[in-house]
């Protein structure tokens, strides 16, 4: 058989095309020619997704000593799990193995190991939410609503609890969509410890729903019923990829704040035990991890595991209560493939990313970790076989927790957290997570009935009002003004309140509109009381005045059945392209055969 | 005696060293593939049957997968499978057949060439490519098509999507997404490529005096095309439809991005939730435990014994067809 010209051609090319990459092979091994070069072996991680923005840094950072560590941030059930089949030289994971998941024992595994912690974070709830055309960056929420968002209990935002924790916003009747993890992760599983220690009840009943057995505890499977409008993805890349999608509104997910920089998208402020609505940044996650405790028990097999039940419960305003540990499970002895050489390039990591590592944490959207679980770290270090040992001077590591005494220093000088972050009527509008240049524009509460304050600022007089609300709230009012004018107003009509307004002009409101107080120049003033009413904002200027309603962004094109129209037209033009050719042409020709005939 | 007489005489072929050689590396070719097919079934049934034996005969019927407290079965990945299936294929079967009918047909010669090495390029873009591309773009640019398809056509059940209100312009979006058309869609495009190839191929072989006799009479090309090319071409258009069909089934890691795992049968293709049997092995197999890892494998022998059931069934077609028989 001959072979045709074409194929042969074919055949020369594709032959050039191998050629062309057996070439380039030898380009993209340098690196690992490198590695040996050092005397370092190439070692493979596998696990948390939540920590691994924080390990993929440390190793980019790594190569330039000829480490070469690959990691597969697959969940941490799954590098538990790989760890346990030897088919990883180390895991990272948010919880530790032993743990009773749906009833199913994870053993640990028969290979000795060790944990050491690797960086601390918060568990953030991330979210996609507009109002009027304009991102909501500052949403609150408190524990027990946030347990309802993901239990399904509550199911749209304009709920009555998130408008009570969210004075200030006013949310559309927009569906919430929780978007959870689809594989077994350690975020579902700190999570779910949480839900489970602080509202068991609710979290058992959802369990239920969803098949499992009660009480449900701790899972890293987070349990989906069908028809409850949840989405599922693999992940943290996942769930934050997904709710970073502008079009998917009403979304929230819970992910690592490092997910939730990356993708620009804010976070939810959570309620902890002191009353006040706080971000899980570095500093607030270091001052909740002051309250964990640590198993220090050196011969345990858990030793430096975390408790966090503690953290939950911390009365410091500035306790994030989602916060935790990560680890990595390193082996500490030869076996499943794990050799000396080895060793050496985890330990030489392990060093890296305790010591000098510390420093990117707060960067990267992670907290460092304090200096007695790095001294306790430094010291699982010596366990792994093979390791060059260091003697590392803490003090050289510059990890912004370290300082003379032995006090955390980070969490020392933490900031407080504002005034208008406390529960109760008033809500900061600067916006959290990856989206802090955001502002988005507050109205003050409801007035309780009464007395309502609301600070303005600066010089000039002050001006006092009273407001008849709804239901007959007595709101006084200080506002800025030159002049010292006081308003007075009553409103009328429903959700219109009045606020003692004093600025500049605008000082008596009429009946019916809102008097915008407090538009006071340059200062921020957060808590400006606008009566009660919708604010609208312009962006470049940051001018606020109070208005009748709010414009709803729609998806839905209001011309629908026009569009409708013009679709079902351009199909039928498209058939009639296609069709109309043949079939006039066997018409006339069917037309001149009969003349023919 | 005279039976002796009616025997065939016995012919024997003495062969070169060399023909026996060639003979013998083809046969052992030939064995070895059978052989690693039949290995990776018994493998498959002698791991799956602990599962197999606690789940009974309810494993074909039941919709959840919760293999460790005993109550799991393939009822919803299966469907799923087979729905997502569905999409792609009656996405691709056009979008192939046209593409191969223009490049054998009426692309220049000098266009052909390009267009051939565009498709395989195609055919060479990573899974896991096409499965990110499908959730960072597309999947977002087809809520607007999903949505207008299932309120037109809502009153077709699997077109219809729950819970969503045409009227209410704050209904979320998020009903349109992870679903089995979106999955599907992305799968369409990764098997059009092979299905493509093989079209063209057959199509290309349709016998060049029969085109011309066709041509002769009086044909037009796309009568040429009707009575010559695709009848002589139905095994090729069949047997790549069912390759494609095989690779469908089987795709795992760009239908694991996108959609969002239910485990109820989900006929409603527009609505948010789908599965399939491939993405549920790569979701659980990493955290399984030993006898989540046994059910796994039943799912997972299930699916082997309909992506075989499919390519037998495709190669006997093909095999009957008259382009077939000759190739």
């Amino acid at each position: 058989m001959t072979l045709h010209p074409r194929r042969r051609r074919t055949r020369g090319r594709l032959l050039l095309a191998l050629a062309a990459l057996v070439a380039t092979l030898p380009l993209l091994t340098v690196p690992v020619g490198a590695a040996h070069a050092d005397g370092y072996v190439p070692i493979n991680g596998a696990g948390s997704s939540w920590s691994s923005n924080a390990i993929d840094q440390w190793r980019r950072n790594v190569e330039q000593y000829g480490m070469r560590i690959n990691y597969a941030s697959t969940g941490s059930s799954d590098g538990r799990n790989q760890f346990k089949a030897g088919t990883v030289d180390f895991a990272s994971t948010e919880i530790p193995y032993g743990l009773k998941d749906g009833g199913v024992l994870d053993t640990l595994p028969t290979r000795s190991f060790a944990y050491m912690p690797i960086v601390a974070g918060g568990t953030a709830f991330m979210y996609n939410l507009q109002v009027g055309g304009h991102r909501v960056t500052n949403l609150r929420l408190s524990g027990e609503v946030l347990t309802k968002i993901f239990t399904g209990v509550i199911t749209s935002w304009d709920d009555a609890a998130i408008k009570a924790d969210n004075p200030g916003l006013a949310l559309p009747p927009r569906k919430i969509v929780p978007v959870v993890r689809s594989d077994g992760s350690g975020s579902t599983a700190q999570f779910s410890t949480w839900m489970a220690a602080r509202y068991p009840s609710l979290w058992n009943a959802y369990c239920a729903k969803a098949g499992r057995s009660t009480p449900c505890g701790v899972t890293s499977n987070f349990p989906t019923v069908a028809g409850k409008g949840f989405v599922s993805q693999p992940n943290s890349q996942g769930v934050a990829g997904y709710v970073a999608q502008t079009a998917n509104q009403g979304t929230i997910t819970y992910v690592e704040y490092s997910y939730a920089l990356k993708t620009g998208y804010p976070v939810a402020k959570i309620l902890n035990a002191a009353g006040y609505y706080v971000e899980p940044t570095a500093s607030n996650v270091a001052v909740a991890l002051l309250s964990a405790r640590i198993n220090d028990d050196k011969s345990s097999p858990a030793y430096l595991t975390q408790d966090l039940s503690r953290v939950y419960t911390s009365t410091d305003p500035r306790t994030y209560p989602l916060s935790s540990y990560s680890y990595v499970v390193v082996p500490t002895a030869t076996q499943n493939g794990f050799t000396e050489a080895k060793g050496k390039t985890l330990g030489a990591f392990a060093y890296y990313f305790l010591c000098e590592g510390q420093q990117q944490a707060p960067v990267l959207g992670y907290s460092p970790l304090p200096v007695n679980l790095v001294k306790a770290g430094l010291a699982q270090v010596r366990r792994i076989p093979g390791v060059a040992a260091q003697s590392i001077d803490i003090k050289s590591c510059h990890n912004p927790t370290f300082s003379a005494d032995g006090s955390n220093t980070l969490a020392k000088n933490a900031p407080q957290p504002s005034e208008c972050d406390k529960l109760g009527t008033t809500q900061c509008s600067t916006g959290t997570g990856g989206a802090k240049g955001t502002t988005t524009p507050v109205t003050s509460g409801k007035t309780p009935p009464g007395k309502g304050t609301s600070t303005g600022s600066t010089s000039g007089g002050t001006g006092a009002g009273t407001g008849t609300g709804t239901g007959a709230g007595t709101g006084t009012g200080t506002g800025t003004s030159g002049t010292g004018a006081t308003g007075k107003g009553t409103g009328t009509g429903t959700g219109t309140g009045t606020g003692g307004a004093a600025a500049g002009t605008d000082a008596g409101a009429a009946p019916g509109t809102d008097a915008a107080g407090a538009a006071g120049g340059t200062t921020s003033v957060v808590a400006a009381d606008y009566g009660g009413g919708p604010v609208s904002c312009e962006a470049d200027t940051g001018v606020c005045q109070a208005v009748a309603g709010l414009p709803v962004q729609t998806d839905k094109p209001s011309s629908a059945g026009a569009q409708q129209l013009a679709a079902v037209l351009a199909v039928l033009l498209v058939l009639g392209a296609i069709l109309a050719p043949p079939l006039v042409a066997r018409a006339r020709r069917g037309a001149s055969g009969g003349g023919r005939a | 005696m005279t039976d002796l007489d009616d025997l065939p005489r016995r012919t024997s072929t003495r062969r070169a060293p060399a023909d026996r050689a060639f003979r013998g590396v083809l046969r052992t070719g030939g064995i070895t593939v059978l052989a690693i097919m039949s290995f990776v079934g018994i493998f498959l049934l002698a791991r799956a049957w602990q599962a197999l034996r606690v789940a009974g005969p309810g494993f074909l019927t039941t919709q959840t997968w919760e293999p460790d407290s005993g109550n799991f079965g393939i009822a919803a990945v299966l469907v799923g499978t087979l729905l997502i299936a569905t999409v792609a294929v009656s996405v691709a079967l056009p979008l192939a057949l046209g593409t191969s009918l223009y490049i054998s047909e009426y692309a220049p010669t000098r266009l052909r060439r390009t267009l051939v090495s565009l498709v395989d390029l195609m055919a060479a873009v990573p899974s896991v490519v096409f499965g990110l591309w499908g959730f960072f773009w597309l999947q977002g640019n087809l809520t607007g098509i999903a949505r207008w398809v299932s309120t037109v056509f809502a009153w077709f059940p699997p077109l219809s999507v729950e819970g969503a209100d045409p009227d209410d312009p704050l209904s979320p979006v998020t009903l349109y997404t992870s679903s089995t058309f979106v999955a599907g869609l992305v799968v369409a495009l990764m098997i059009t490529p092979i299905m493509t190839s093989i079209m063209r191929e057959v199509f290309m072989q349709a016998p060049v005096g029969e085109r011309e006799g066709a041509l002769a009479l009086g044909s037009t090309r796309w009568g040429m095309i009707r009575s010559v090319v695709l009848p002589y071409g139905m095994g090729g258009i069949i047997g790549g439809t069912m390759l494609g069909l095989g690779r469908a089934l089987g795709e795992t890691i760009a239908v694991y991005m996108i959609i969002s795992p239910v485990f109820a049968v989900q006929w409603h293709v527009l609505q948010n939730g789908a599965n399939s049997v491939s993405s549920l092995i790569a979701l659980r197999y990493g955290e399984a435990s030993p006898f989540g890892m046994s059910a796994l494998m039943a799912a997972g022998l299930a699916l082997f014994l309909l992506t075989l059931a499919v390519n037998f069934g495709a190669s006997s077609i093909v095999a009957r067809s008259r382009s077939g028989a000759s190739s």
